[in-house]
């Protein structure tokens, strides 16, 4: 299961909303306590995809390698990475799947008409074949 | 000596450490060396044909080893070498 703490939980939403109709992309850090996963800070990162980002968005290894020293400077690990999916539902796209990287949970916020409308998590696996939901609380 | 800094999620391979110090004179090595001490973590970096996974990617303290010499970048004591995922994706392709 994945907890997103309600501060971190506003960020996210927050930025899914101001880069609207574009996808957004971001860092989660927390902790894992082996059963739960808690994310208590949201890094809002920025979409680096070259072309038209309503549909696409990739992150810069340089911010997540950022995410990660922050991360380990204020005694948190990174646990996860979100992304928006603008006026379509959050499911793990075949885009997702073939970018992915099964060290972390991916929580995909669906945003409608520029608001929060639902949001999941998934896990996906190492030949970046499958991703199955994992439980999400915010 | 380089000092490999371990992602939260490998560190179940590496009896729970954040960073494994380790000999090699070039990022290859020194991965060679990583993964000959914790043999479970092979699988998380490399795929069945020994090359590293597509959304591995790896830095020598700020430098991307691609733009480099790749696995052949050379490694000087105290350099730090950080695993950071290639992520990214897209609505589009459901």
């Amino acid at each position: 299961m994945i907890r997103i703490d309600r501060a971190a939980w506003d960020v996210m939403v927050s930025h899914a909303r101001s880069t609207f109709p574009n996808e957004c992309c971001g860092a989660m850090l927390g902790t894992n306590d082996g059963e739960t996963k808690t994310v208590q800070v949201a890094i809002p990162l920025e979409n680096a995809f070259a072309g038209v980002q309503h549909e696409r968005y990739e992150l810069r290894p340089e911010d997540l390698l950022k995410a990660d020293r922050e991360a380990r400077a204020r005694g948190l690990d990174l646990i996860g990475i979100f992304h928006s999916h603008p006026d379509c539902d959050a499911y793990f796209s075949e885009t997702d799947l073939k970018n992915s990287c099964p060290w972390y949970s991916f929580v995909v916020l669906s945003i409608k008409n520029g608001e929060f409308d639902h949001a999941n998590s998934f896990l996906p696996n190492m030949e970046q074949t499958e991703a199955v939901r994992e439980e999400l609380v915010y | 000596m380089a000092k490999i800094l371990i992602p939260t999620p490998l560190r179940q391979y590496t009896e729970k450490r954040d960073a494994v110090e380790v000999p090699g004179t070039t990022v290859g090595e020194a991965l060679g060396s990583l993964t000959s001490a914790y043999a479970d973590l092979r699988k998380q970096l490399y795929n069945d044909e020994g090359k590293l996974r597509s959304f591995v990617n790896v830095y020598v303290n700020d430098e991307d080893i691609r733009y480099l010499s790749k696995e052949a970048t050379p490694l000087k004591d105290g350099d730090t070498v950080s695993i950071v995922p290639s992520i990214a994706g897209g609505s589009r392709g459901y």
